[in-house]
């Protein structure tokens, strides 16, 4: 058994006093990709705003390599190596690609290195070289998704959390991001990776969660996942 | 009536035993103290009311963030002033053609602002305030003569007097003109209050509100935005434009003061303070920064401080006014009833369980 | 040739107090989203500043500057810690921080008519004389402002493009959440750039003093409204388009007030901001991701 790299107890938050997630608990070993699937609006970008400190928890913990992250701020939270890449392009829309990527190694430990992990990060998406110079608002939906996990990368964290990498983006796209994964799985970096579909990720991950109306409601390997995902799907009354 | 019941009264019910509870108390007034210093300062306080309450429709309601509020005012007191002076007609006419000249500025303001938004609004609507200010005040050219002194159009930095007044200390005498225009003023205060309430309970104020909480929403809707900006403008114009032509009156001198910076801050605050998009937010914040001035009075220097040091307090602070502060008390005091009724029921079922 | 060079050396000064003034008022809507009222009070604080320490500290004149700076810093500070941290994550702050700073700059020049009285002062930090080009002067002050509020623009420009702390106020602006989860402290991005602001109005106000208005607790008023029209033609945050339109509208108020009447300044700015703002809504160059709901 690895040492737990992120341990989730039993946290419960929402907006406005109505709650989304309930109860939930999940771990993420060090080295480790961990899966979290579940039909859209149940809980799955909550859950990765409340572990990056974006949304305060009603009750539970979280803790990661000992440090429990209640009350902390999501910069601090940032600093101890807890990178959100959140769903969608949240990138800067108005500064180049190689200022936006720039921005992702702002924290001092990562800006010591700046030249090592853009070397790195142009390794994995040459696009980004090419395209250096050019404002952000102007790449293509596959290229941004790009720039947003790059400059995540940029932050040298030691757990990475992707939401939805795969939302809207054309299947040669998707291909070309999970490459990107797999080969960071390689490199034994700690993931967490949120999808509303399973099928991309089984390759991939080592362990895999269900989430559904808050709850999470099934915990397993891929192989075990494959065995039962009728049931599974029907239970859930959605496609995974 | 018990205070459970005046609780769980319909808004529109409870508005009317609100408004008929401070009506009653100004109708009282005069008969209580008539003093010169007290009229003075009441009919102030009604003049102040009736400019917040339609202020409150267009910046609280329909959360279109106008500075203009003054200058519509202002355009209301000078219409009215300039034609009585120059055509020597009625002021009870003119205050009306005032009141339609306000209607007419208001809708260019609302119509120009259209397609902006928060600040670009106060940008432009503020700018709009200057700029008849410093047309006002660099009026030189001499328009007539009253004997060899030359007069402008405007009137220039001293304002314009001299056009009239309602005519009271003919009909009620010398002692009783104040108490005239007392009730005019409570009149005019009254009506502008009506009118608010009629549109923030009826179903314009629905589609304001729709439109300032989700203007995309609201269009997809059917809410036509051009169009109830426009009339929201215009509408809350009429009545400003009256109180304008009204203070004209009662002052009997109109000029560009009123359109200082220090002025609109007096109001903003007096609607903050009260409760932005409350209807019954101006006329209270109207009554408590009234009476923190005349306490301040002691320490004159210190008032403007005083004044804008509270808007920056209820702003950051208590952002739904002493209105919204009232609201929440009655809320929670609904919830300890229910709570206490609910759970005399409960040792009631056990009782006879 | 003396009209033209009349409207010219008049709409150049002009045009540096424009300019002066909007730099440190598109800086902060662009950044935080704030429009600021007390801008027009700021800049008289910057001139008393100067002038205590020069006047009433008996420092050399040059000293005045550092003195501004110094007050600016401190303006910035209080304004940060009194206002705009409290209101920055509510919602509605476009409009609370309006009228919350419209509330500041009254307490701020009640409390300059206080000290300082309402009497119109001499700024002791200025340069008297000029050139004089065919029977037409060009007050040296008139360069300095110039140049000052060029060196600002270009400094500020090399700030925010270049250096890592000006990535993360551009990256704040333009994405508050993206940029926390990086690890920016939007915290104390907002208090630098508040206190940029302060420091940047306060020199803008020693030199518009010394320049053409005297000093007294309104002389920030009139160049803060001309430099809101000039900030909503520019469009709100946009530096560089903010001075040159400040140079452009100076040159169009100079040949009105040449030609029609010196009354016609502001209403004409008003009609260019009116017909800019229905064309387009958000200035011609303004930036519409600043915008939060």
């Amino acid at each position: 058994m690895t040492e737990a790299s992120l341990n989730v107890d039993a946290i419960t938050a929402g907006y406005r006093g109505r709650p989304v997630l309930r109860d939930v608990s999940l771990s993420v070993p060090e080295g480790k990709v961990v899966g979290i699937v579940g039909p859209n609006g149940h809980g799955k970008t909550t859950l990765l705003r409340c572990i990056s400190g974006m949304l305060p928890l009603s009750s539970g913990q979280i803790v990661f390599r000992d440090r429990i992250l209640k009350g902390l701020a999501i910069e601090k939270i940032a600093e101890l190596g807890v990178i959100h890449i959140p769903q969608g392009d949240l990138i800067f829309p108005d500064m180049s690609v190689r200022d936006n990527l720039l921005m992702g190694a702002y924290m001092p430990a990562a800006y010591a290195n700046v030249e090592q992990h853009l070397n790195a990060v142009h390794d994995l998406f040459p696009v980004l070289l090419e395209r250096r110079d050019q404002i952000a608002s102007t790449l293509s939906g596959g290229e941004r998704r790009m720039l947003g996990i790059g400059r995540g990368l940029m932050c040298g964290g030691r757990l990475l959390m992707i939401d939805e990498p795969s939302l809207g983006l054309a299947p040669i796209v998707i291909e070309q991001i999970y490459a990107v994964l797999n080969e960071l799985k390689r490199e034994g970096r700690t993931i967490l990776l949120v999808e509303e579909n399973a099928a991309r990720m089984l390759d991939l991950v080592d362990d895999i969660y269900l989430l559904d109306h808050g709850e999470l409601v099934w915990n397993g390997t891929p192989a075990e996942f494959e065995e039962r995902q009728e049931v599974l799907e029907t239970y859930l009354g959605a496609d995974l | 009536m018990n205070g459970a019941g005046f609780i769980r009264m319909t808004p529109i019910r409870r508005d009317i035993a609100i408004g008929l509870f401070f009506l009653a108390i100004a109708i009282a007034i005069p008969f209580i103290d008539s003093s010169r210093s007290t009229m003075t300062q009441v009919i102030l306080l009604f003049i102040w009311a009736s400019i917040v309450t339609q202020w409150n429709l267009v910046f609280g309601v329909a959360g279109i963030f106008s500075l203009a509020q003054m200058a519509v005012f202002t355009m209301g007191g000078y219409t009215a002033a300039m034609l009585s002076l120059y055509m020597g007609w009625s002021l009870w006419l003119t205050s009306f053609l005032g009141a339609f000249m306000a209607v007419l500025v208001s809708g260019i303001i609302g119509a120009a602002t259209i397609r902006l938004r928060g600040a670009y609004v106060a940008l432009l609507t503020i700018g709009f305030a200057v700029v008849m200010q410093v047309l006002i005040l660099t009026d030189s050219d001499c328009f007539f003569y009253r004997g060899v002194t030359c007069y402008n159009f405007t009137g220039g930095s001293s304002g314009l007097s001299q056009f009239g007044d309602f005519g009271f200390r003919d009909w009620l005498g010398y002692k009783q003109s104040l108490v005239g225009k007392y009730y005019l003023a409570l009149f005019l205060l009254v009506l502008g209050t009506i009118f608010a309430l009629v549109i923030m309970r009826g179903p314009f104020g629905y589609a304001f509100r729709a439109l300032r909480d989700n203007a995309n929403c609201a269009s997809s809707q059917g809410i036509n935005r051009v169009k109830y900006q426009i009339l929201v403008f215009a509408l809350s114009g009429f009545f400003t434009g009256l109180s304008g032509a009204f203070y004209a009156g009662h002052y009997k001198t109109i000029g560009p003061t009123m359109l200082d910076l220090s002025v609109l801050l007096l109001l903003l605050s007096m609607m903050v303070v009260g409760g932005l998009g409350r209807a019954w937010g101006p006329l209270l914040g109207c009554i408590i920064l009234m009476f923190i001035d005349d306490q301040l009075k002691v320490y004159a220097e210190w008032r403007t401080v005083g004044t804008g040091a509270i808007t920056i307090l209820f702003i950051i602070v208590f952002r739904q006014g002493v209105a919204g502060l009232i609201e929440q008390l009655w809320e929670r005091l609904l919830a300890l009833r229910g709570a206490r009724t609910a759970g005399a029921s409960a040792t009631n079922d056990k009782a006879t369980g | 040739m003396e009209a033209f060079l009349q409207i010219l050396f008049s709409g150049l000064t002009l045009g540096a107090m424009y300019a002066l003034s909007a730099v440190g008022l598109t800086l902060l809507w662009g950044v935080v989203g704030m429009l600021n009222m007390s801008q027009g009070v700021m800049l008289a604080i910057g001139g008393y500043a100067s002038y205590s320490a020069i006047t009433y500290l008996g420092l050399p004149w040059p000293l005045g500057l550092p003195a501004a700076i110094i007050g600016g810093f401190i303006t910035g500070l209080v304004f940060y810690h009194v206002m705009v941290r409290w209101m920055y994550r509510a919602p509605a702050f476009e409009v609370n921080i309006i009228i919350a700073t419209v509330g500041a700059a009254i307490v701020l020049e009640s409390l300059m008519i206080r000290v300082f009285t309402g009497y119109p002062l001499d700024q002791p930090f200025s340069l008297p004389g000029g050139f004089r080009i065919g029977g037409i002067q060009l007050p040296f002050q008139t360069l300095i402002n110039l140049s000052v509020a060029g060196i600002m623009t270009l400094g500020l420009g090399w700030l925010l493009r270049s250096t890592r702390l000006g990535r993360a106020i551009r990256a704040t602006a333009q994405r508050r959440d993206a940029a926390q989860l990086l690890g920016v402290p939007v915290a104390r991005v907002y208090l630098q750039v508040m206190i940029m602001a302060g420091i940047i109005a306060a020199i803008s106000g020693v030199m518009l003093t010394a320049s053409v208005a005297n000093l007294s607790p309104y002389a920030g008023t009139n160049p803060m409204l001309k430099a809101f029209f000039i900030c909503a033609i520019a469009g709100l945050g946009n530096i560089p388009a903010a001075v040159g339109a400040s140079l452009i509208l100076a040159f169009i108020e100079g040949s009105i007030q040449y030609s029609v009447s010196a009354r016609f300044g502001f209403p004409t700015m008003l009609g260019l901001a009116i017909v800019v703002l229905i064309w387009r809504p958000y200035g011609l160059f303004g930036q519409r991701t600043v915008e939060r709901s």
